[in-house]
């Protein structure tokens, strides 16, 4: 079942267009992974989908909806839900506190339901300690945190920006496999913005390339991998 | 470029706006313009600092105040004539602009916005207060002989001695038009506004500048105390209008368009003073600024929304 | 702080607060009343600084509570307890009519049209003078409410003190607590967890102000008349906003501390010094924000735990 969609969705900053007629599909227990170089728009991308920002033009469908324009909160609330690039911790309330956030606001939760989803999601993902305040939180624990906050929405469509940044190889590959099976378990459709191309070679199912904002090649990993346009314009300088 | 077209669309009905009224009630645009013009010329100052070191003055107006009670006792003490306290009073505020500067705004730079409001605000009250102390709220006014200066047309009799300030807002635009892209230190201050950091990496003293225009902003709010001395009465509160009115400016023009400040001011200015004409209206003349920036911050709501 | 401790303290002010009517003659009880008015006022002031925004409007809509209030006796013929309800909805409706036009576009935007509120209502009771008697103000004919009782008008005050404080616990432990600490620490992640920014926003905005409208409500059936300036006057924005950031700001701890702090003194100030007592209060503010931020409630709970480092 095809959960996301977009048709020829653009975007332009001044002149510049960072994300060009990009139309894609992601299917309900799918990990799709986004790959470029940098700059290719990936993270635009997902701000389009997730309705940080609005497109110049396109549109994005939910499950045959029109969300096109719809705010970044109402997506939240139908199923949408992300981490970010640049870790977003909410200084200002504990751990538990910040995945409880998400299932109250966009499954509309009361305190208590909210606090036993959170523990549920967090100790999916091992997380201990949850009354801690988050400057106590170590880097896995913070990407860790930010996972729960995403899946406490009870998304269908979940978005991972470089979630992986930062860790060690040990804990990637501890992290990898939770991810797996979070979208198995849960039949999510999980979008990956990665760097490292091993991590997207055992994560993915399928692969969608962007170079200057627009989708140059689709298909798995090791298909995509051999194309000589992606070589060109990715993997040629990292191989 | 599109702050460009506004600000030409802005121009061009104003002056069409302008023409209508100057055949109807010649006299409100006289005082119009010269209202106008003290506004640019105090606002202008502001859209320096918020354009480039992005910092909202809420002591802005209560600068000017403290220049003008300055002024008049130097004036006072001295005889000398207020207009030949401008360029000594530019320099004094400056000082002392550099001086609160180096003191509390610099060590709120990096932190939120929220606090340099505050910080700002609790400045503003301490100015103001202190004057309260030491003099009173009782008013003070400087009896000058030249600022009666009027033309008669007609029957008429049109004020003119205010267009000075309509100069200075003139002098001011073009001004730092001219220092921020000819000089050195003003092209070091547009990089910095634009990207801290960057400019930081090139060896800018990024502190130094905005000190610098800080205080800079702070003369040409100097000169204007002494001014608008020649003219006003001055009061502990009487700074704090002024403020307002300016953030107004600055925000309709949009933040980093300087030029753009002269044309608001038409508008804010003329639309005071036709409200002025008629005795059924005159006392809501100083609401019009509210409602023009309610009028803004609605029109950029929306296109921040589309966006 | 421990909490048992915190509870003792509670407990022994909340005592006091009820017992002083017997204690004390009628000047401690008008200075009792003014100390909870500006506390009430420092709240509800933190209550909206939690979501990050700040107003610089306590002024404003408690003044127009106040004029609501007397209008609405006068007027429209309300029985004086029944304005001070009626103050409360007038400016919760002004603000959501306010904040409805300007809450998209917040932070020092927001920050600038509540600093022009309390001047632009001035001008328009000003204006309006047949109906709100101008500027030399109005008089209720029937005077002060409960026929000037030094302890009912305690009573009164308290009330409107346990109003603002209920609401303040509340927000401290509803969904008010996480949705406008999220929009603080930061929208982008506080948007894409479900949080509608501006709905929140505009909900605390209405309730802290009308809140506000309530207290002015209060203080003017306490004095029977009102007059721009007074009610009106920069006093009201300034000494709550002073005390909150003294005390402590993002909490109702921090308020009440910096209110029994500086209330007290400021009675004390305003016989020293008639001409710019309020200077203290200007300096207070820029010290505080340089210097220590969190208030002295902050610094004390940073005392209270220092192996925990820089936790909240």
């Amino acid at each position: 079942m095809t959960k996301l969609r977009t048709e020829h969705l653009t975007r332009a900053f001044l002149g510049l267009v960072a994300v060009n007629d990009v139309s894609f599909s992601m299917e309900e227990g799918e990990i799709l992974g986004i790959i470029g170089p940098n700059g290719a728009g990936k993270t635009t991308f997902i701000n389009l989908v997730s309705g940080i920002i609005m497109p110049s033009s396109g549109t994005v469908e939910y499950k045959g909806r029109d969300i096109t324009y719809l705010p970044a909160h109402d997506r939240a609330r139908l199923g949408i839900a992300r981490t970010y690039q640049l870790i977003h911790p909410l200084e200002n309330l504990s751990l538990i506190q910040n995945v409880m956030v998400g299932s109250i606001f966009a499954k509309g939760n009361g305190l208590r339901a909210a606090r036993a989803k959170a523990e549920e999601v967090c100790a999916s993902l091992g997380l201990t300690g949850l009354d801690r305040d988050t400057s106590k939180l170590t880097i896995l624990e913070i990407k860790k945190m930010e996972i729960a906050r995403a899946l406490a929405n009870e998304p269908e469509v979940l978005f991972l920006d470089e979630v992986m940044a930062g860790l060690n190889s040990d804990e990637t590959r501890e992290l990898i496999a939770q991810v797996q099976t979070i979208a198995r378990e849960r039949k999510l459709a999980v979008g990956v913005v990665e760097h490292v191309m091993g991590v997207i070679k055992e994560l993915t199912h399928r692969v969608i390339v962007l170079e200057a904002g627009e989708l140059i090649a689709e298909g798995p990993y090791e298909e995509v991998s051999k194309n000589p346009r992606v070589i060109e314009a990715y993997l040629g300088g990292a191989a | 470029m599109a702050l460009k077209r506004r600000a030409t669309i802005l121009a061009a009905l104003s002056a069409a706006a302008t023409i209508l009224i100057l055949l109807w009630k010649p006299s409100v645009i006289n005082n119009g313009l010269q209202q106008a013009g003290l506004y640019a010329a105090i606002a202008i100052p502001m859209g320096l600092v918020l354009g480039i070191v992005h910092i909202v003055n809420l002591a802005h107006g209560e600068f000017m105040m403290v220049a003008a009670y300055a002024t008049y006792f130097a004036c006072r003490a001295t005889g000398m004539d207020p207009l030949l306290a401008v360029l000594p009073a530019a320099a004094v505020t400056a000082a002392f602009g550099w001086v609160v500067f180096q003191l509390t705004i610099k060590r709120a730079l990096k932190a939120p916005e929220l606090n340099q409001l505050i910080l700002t605000f609790g400045i503003a009250i301490a100015l103001t207060q202190a004057v309260n102390i030491l003099f009173t709220s009782q008013t003070f006014k400087l009896q000058l002989d030249y600022v009666s200066a009027s033309i008669d047309i007609g029957e008429d009799t049109f004020p003119v001695w205010s267009y000075v300030f309509v100069a200075f807002a003139i002098l001011y635009a073009v001004g730092l038009k001219l220092f921020l892209t000819r000089t050195t230190i003003g092209k070091a201050a547009l990089a910095v506004g634009q990207n801290p950091k960057g400019a930081a990496i090139v060896g800018i003293d990024v502190n130094r500048v905005y000190g610098l225009v800080f205080a800079l902003a702070l003369a040409l709010v100097g000169a204007m105390g002494a001014l608008f001395l020649t003219k006003q009465s001055i009061f502990p509160s009487v700074g704090s209008p002024y403020t307002m009115k300016s953030f107004c400016l600055v925000a309709v023009a949009g933040i980093g368009n300087i030029p753009g400040i002269l044309g608001a001011s038409l508008l804010l200015g003329i639309s005071e003073q036709v409200l002025r004409g008629f005795r059924d209206t005159r006392a809501w003349a100083d609401i019009v600024f509210f409602v023009l920036i309610i009028a803004v911050i609605l029109g950029r709501s929306i296109k921040w929304r589309k966006s | 702080m421990n909490r048992n401790l915190a509870r003792v303290v509670a407990t022994l002010l909340g005592a006091l607060a009820v017992a002083l009517p017997a204690l004390a003659g009628a000047y401690p009880l008008q200075v009792a009343r003014n100390v909870m008015l500006y506390m009430a006022l420092a709240i509800t002031w933190d209550m909206l600084l939690r979501s990050g925004q700040i107003s610089f409007g306590i002024a404003g809509l408690f003044g127009l509570g106040a004029y609501a209030s007397i209008l609405g006796v006068i007027r429209a013929g309300m029985p004086a307890w029944a304005s001070i309800p009626f103050a409360a909805a007038f400016s919760a409706l002004a603000a959501l009519l306010i904040g409805y036009l300007i809450l998209r576009l917040r932070g020092m935007y927001f920050s600038i049209v509540t600093l022009a509120l309390a001047e632009i209502f001035r001008i328009v009771i000003h204006n309006l003078h047949d109906f709100t008697g101008g500027p030399e103000g109005i008089v209720a004919p029937q005077g002060v409410i409960f026929g000037g009782s030094a302890s009912a008008l305690y009573w009164l005050a308290l009330g409107g003190l346990a109003v603002a404080l209920g609401a303040s616990i509340w927000f401290e432990r509803s969904k008010f607590h996480f949705a406008l600490t999220a929009i603080r620490d930061n929208e982008i992640a506080a948007s894409t967890s479900g949080v509608n920014i501006f709905s929140w926003l505009l909900a605390t905005f209405v309730i802290t102000s009308g809140i506000q409208g309530l207290l002015g409500g209060i203080f003017v059936q306490s004095y029977g008349f009102a007059t721009p300036d007074s009610v009106f006057s920069a006093d009201f924005t300034l000494l709550p906003l002073a005390m909150a950031l003294l005390g402590g700001i993002h909490g109702t701890v921090g308020p009440i501390m910096g209110a029994v702090l500086l209330g007290v003194a400021s009675e004390w100030l305003k016989l020293q010094m008639p001409y710019g007592h309020l200077v203290v209060y200007g300096i207070i503010i820029i010290i505080v924000i340089l210097f220590m931020p969190r208030g002295l409630y902050g610094l004390a709970r940073k005392m209270a735990r220092p192996a925990e480092g820089r936790a909240e």
